[in-house]
């Protein structure tokens, strides 16, 4: 997903994108792939920051700077992922195959009232999900994003695949959570991003590769809140040693639905430990597949949450939440709830 | 200057601290003030778990496309209002 990354890529065109997906669905997959060779090798050269941030996660991942042809071939991958995005939204022929794993865990939560919250991340491709989901009439997946980071990646959703907007809900106010309860109420799935903190949100922190990192609380506290269960989700990338490559869809058991408001404290804690050594096992397993284009470590120390300045909480937060607004309170999720 | 609660408003402030697990004492709400950003300081999550405790409390669903959703969760006194005339 990246929307950072896309948003940087785009500059607000639709016009560019529209062309590309011209191109890429009449030329076909094949050719679409070369043409991504010279697309690939512009945004390596003209893009540092993505290129820094990269080797930032290389390091902690395998304990030494990574080759330039690394970071070239991830890259790529994150452009084939784009790429594929055409075919799999508009079910072309050329669309690649995917691998479903672990669902099983999951469909007893479907259509019987109850739902379940899917947690990703920015590894792998979500719409190779979304592709897939919309083969299954029966199944409704709903992908929440939030509004100001995924407006322009909306705009882009909406020319790559026109139906996007029904199945991507972006979370704005409290209605668009409304609406998130009453997807779950008709045994639907929705899906939430665990991995990217936007600034000024709620905070965890949590050993991600060896080095402390920020998680954003909020999907936490909304999946507690929707008291169903969470599940870890990925749609990774895989390529054979033939250069063939299918998607991987994976559904993991993280938590079962959260209890009274009392506990919530530790199970958010657990869930948050639970999402992060399962998000860390599958970047060892796909390690190309992180599109978190910026320095995952670094960014998230710029700066105390918005809401921990001094009177910004409210008179009612001081007992319950002030720990974990806090950037020197380690590991403290879900400080909340427990007084 | 703070106005005073209704006993009804001080049951829904109850409900509030209850299903947020506030450290509040429920009287000291003003029924007028904000309950998000500068107010309370509540989250458009902790609205989803007022809504949840509503509807379990009064039966009362409350429903996405409603418009009137920024108004009914405006302060503690819109609340209670709403609430007490879809209960009638």
């Amino acid at each position: 997903m990246a929307e950072a990354w896309f948003e940087k890529r785009e500059r607000g065109s639709g016009w560019g994108l529209r062309i590309g997906r011209t191109l890429a669905l009449a030329l076909g997959r094949r050719a679409g792939r070369a043409l991504l060779w010279p697309i690939t090798a512009y945004f390596f050269c003209f893009l540092r920051e993505g290129r820094v941030g990269l080797r930032r996660y290389y390091e902690a991942l395998e304990g030494h700077p990574p080759s330039v042809a690394a970071l070239f071939a991830h890259y790529l991958t994150f452009a084939r992922t784009i790429l594929d995005r055409a075919y799999l939204l508009a079910r072309h022929p050329d669309a690649p195959p995917y691998d479903i794993r672990g669902f099983e865990a999951v469909s007893p939560f479907l259509g019987q009232g109850r739902g379940a919250v899917l947690l990703g991340a920015h590894l792998g491709s979500f719409d190779a999900a979304r592709a897939a989901a919309s083969l299954r009439p029966d199944l409704k997946v709903q992908v929440i994003m939030n509004v100001g980071v995924s407006r322009k990646l909306n705009e882009a959703l909406r020319v790559l695949d026109p139906g996007a907007q029904d199945s991507i809900l972006s979370l704005g106010g409290a209605a668009s959570l409304l609406r998130v309860k009453e997807i779950l109420a008709d045994g639907g799935l929705v899906g939430l991003m665990g991995d990217r903190p936007l600034g000024g949100e709620l905070t965890y922190e949590a050993e991600f590769l060896g080095r402390m990192a920020r998680f954003p609380l909020g999907p936490l506290r909304l999946a507690a809140t929707l008291q169903v269960p969470v599940f870890f989700f990925t749609a990774l990338y895989r390529k054979a040693a033939s250069g063939a490559c299918r998607y991987e869809l994976v559904f993991e058991p993280l938590c079962g639905p959260a209890p009274e408001v009392a506990l919530r404290g530790e199970w958010m804690r657990r869930l948050g430990e639970r999402y992060v050594d399962t998000l860390q096992a599958y970047c060892r397993a796909a390690p190309d597949n992180w599109f978190n284009f910026y320095d995952f470590w670094q960014a998230q120390d710029v700066g105390p949450p918005r809401r921990a300045t001094p009177g910004d909480g409210g008179p009612g937060r001081v007992g319950g939440r002030a720990p974990m607004e806090r950037s020197d309170a380690p590991r403290d999720v879900g400080a909340r709830g427990e007084r | 200057m703070k106005s005073e609660q209704t006993d009804f408003e001080r049951e829904i402030a109850q409900l509030l601290v209850s299903s947020l697990n506030l450290a509040l004492d429920p009287v000291s709400i003003d029924p007028e003030a904000p309950l998000f950003r500068e107010g309370l300081g509540l989250d458009s999550i902790d609205m989803l778990e007022i809504a949840l405790a509503i509807s379990q409390h009064y039966g009362i669903q409350m429903r996405s496309d409603d418009p009137e959703n920024a108004t009914i969760f405006a302060s503690l006194r819109t609340l209670a209002a709403a609430i007490k005339a879809r209960r009638a």
